[in-house]
């Protein structure tokens, strides 16, 4: 499965992508969100800070 | 002017720590409470088919998953069960308690994180949809008002964002926050062990004092949920609170053993 990054525009493959995993793009390095499985999109993963949930 | 947690975990009795605000608010002292809702939470869920899920964040903290439906629970048991029975056991010994959530009056208000990271089989991933957040403000206005009419406010965990969602958050964090906002002398976090282990579970190896400088250091020590009880420590220290204290909520006189130093104490 292929698609490129959002933010660089790298051509990148997942094997088995599950929607909502953060993946990291081999080329720049930015943190990537798994949009859709089929075809796979991706989207730059937000940047959350801790999550205070009691 | 003292802050008390109540964990929501098993062991703490609800007897020794009541009966102990009542002493204490006989003798004019001003007091906020705060609990925990966890094990009622997970008991309603499984009743009502909706099982919790803890989710561990990359940091290594676990939080309960909040959905709609799961907050839904969440607050049948916070407000529903938990604060109302806490609000009876001190009316009964004569404390006049008045139960609020942290969404009544804007009392605690904060960000809603509708998306969270975790960490599921060792991959990273974002869970959306979620009612939880971080206590930003809190509404001392409010307490004092109550505080200063001898009212006893029992809170429980919630708070609103500022679009006005009603949100599940930490309760020792939340405590922290109330403490610092009001500049409480004392925050006294109860919960089922004696304080601070340094190897959890041996509860002799209590640590007994930690130096305010020294608390984020102490974290290391901590196992599960009681690392946010020494994040919420640290934040109270930072706030103005000038001591905290984690103590055995199982024990008899439980408040007045941890003003006696029995415990964790920080300052």
């Amino acid at each position: 499965m292929q698609a490129n990054c959002p933010e660089c525009e790298a051509e990148i493959t997942l094997d088995k992508p599950m929607r909502g995993e953060i993946i990291v793009c081999p080329d720049c390095g930015a943190e990537l969100e798994v949009t859709s499985e089929n075809p796979l999109a991706l989207d730059l993963a937000p940047q959350e800070e801790e999550d205070w949930g009691e | 002017m003292i802050v008390i947690k109540i964990g929501g975990s098993s062991g703490i009795n609800l007897d020794h720590v009541c009966a102990d605000i009542g002493v204490l608010a006989k003798s004019g002292k001003q007091i906020v409470l705060m609990h925990g809702t966890g094990k009622e939470a997970d008991a309603l869920g499984e009743k009502l088919g909706h099982p919790a899920r803890h989710v561990t964040s990359p940091q290594g903290f676990t939080s309960r998953y909040t959905d709609r439906d799961t907050l839904e629970v969440f607050v049948m048991a916070a407000c529903g069960k938990v604060n109302t029975f806490l609000v009876e056991r001190l009316q009964k010994l004569g404390v006049n308690a008045i139960g609020l959530s942290g969404v009544d009056g804007r009392l605690l208000e904060g960000t809603r994180k509708d998306a969270i990271r975790i960490v599921e089989n060792g991959r990273q991933r974002i869970l959306r949809d979620d009612y939880t957040g971080r206590v930003e403000k809190v509404n001392a206005d409010l307490l004092r008002a109550l505080l200063e009419r001898a009212y006893v406010p029992v809170i429980a965990p919630l708070a609103i964002s500022y679009q006005g969602d009603a949100i599940n958050v930490d309760g020792d964090r939340a405590a922290a926050m109330i403490a610092g906002a009001l500049g409480a002398e004392q925050l006294i976090i109860l919960t089922n062990v004696p304080g601070l282990l340094r190897n959890f579970p041996d509860e002799a190896s209590l640590i007994a004092r930690i130096d305010r400088n020294r608390v984020e250091a102490s974290i290391d020590f901590a196992e599960g949920r009681m690392k946010k009880k020494v994040l919420g420590a640290s934040e109270a220290l930072g706030l103005g609170v000038k001591q905290v204290i984690f103590a055995d909520g199982r024990v008899e006189q439980p408040l007045q053993r941890a003003r006696e130093g029995k415990g964790t104490v920080i300052e």
